[in-house]
């Protein structure tokens, strides 16, 4: 199953694609933890794209695609702004970085997702999770 | 997001009622607002009804956390999901907040 979407650069719309693509993980049987992991990745990759990316410009749009298989869900999002350099991204569990209250959206991805890979200068996002240990 | 709010002695309890996220997470900052202003010190968040919190969420517990601190008050969770005590953990804000597996812990131990 592939879904892909065109969306604007709204905040307000991530809750209702969010709430679809849950629909969609739980048609396909996935347990509780991991579409809560997905969901997080997904909703903190989106954000990311319409916020920080594409900076809210309603002209923007991002794209998401979303393919669920039977051993994987790789999730593409790729937002139109000019892209960052993720390895200038802080560490947000060190002690000096423990208050800060962004800088967390990225690492809870990196922490969730088995793979995770930033391409087109940062402007697209590209993420897998194994469904089945023995694709880890 | 619901978000109800009772006082016993000088322990604020609010409790939270649904998901944390990009889009709630303001509502949640103006409810810490109100306490701020009311100067309350101790507040206690219940998360038994909480089944999800994004980093938005975590970002604006932490600015409470801080509020709380400059006028020496303090800030403790209860009852948090496996799934979103998960994230705390990843996160390391375990580190940071005061996390009780009971809400009435919590209140107990404001007043000791």
């Amino acid at each position: 199953m592939e879904i892909l979407k065109i969306l604007p650069s709204r905040l307000d719309i991530v809750p209702d694609f969010l709430s679809e693509i849950v629909s969609y993980l739980k048609q396909n049987q996935l347990e509780e933890q991991k579409i809560f992991e997905i969901k997080l990745c997904l909703e903190e990759a989106l954000v990311n794209a319409i916020k920080h990316g594409n900076k809210l410009d309603e002209e923007l749009s991002v794209s998401a695609r979303i393919r669920i298989e039977r051993n994987l869900v790789e999730i593409d999002v790729e937002d139109q702004g000019d892209g960052f350099d993720p390895k200038k991204l802080e560490d947000p569990t060190s002690e000096e970085n423990l208050c800060k209250l962004g800088g967390r959206g990225v690492f809870l991805i990196k922490e969730q997702m088995d793979k995770v890979e930033f391409l087109d200068g940062g402007c697209r996002l590209k993420m897998i999770k194994f469904l089945k240990k023995e694709n880890l | 997001m619901e978000i109800n709010i009772q006082k016993s002695s000088d322990v604020v309890l609010c409790a939270i009622i649904g998901e944390i996220n990009i889009n709630n997470s303001p509502d949640l900052r103006k409810a810490f607002d109100k306490f701020i202003s009311e100067n309350e010190k101790k507040v206690v968040v219940d998360f038994s009804e909480v089944p999800y919190v994004d980093s938005s969420g975590l970002a604006t517990l932490i600015e409470m956390f801080q509020r709380l601190k400059k006028i020496d008050g303090h800030l403790k969770l209860s009852h948090l999901d496996q799934k979103v005590k998960n994230i705390f953990e990843i996160t390391k804000l375990n580190k940071l907040f005061e996390i009780y597996d009971l809400k009435e812990k919590a209140i107990e131990d404001f007043n000791d």
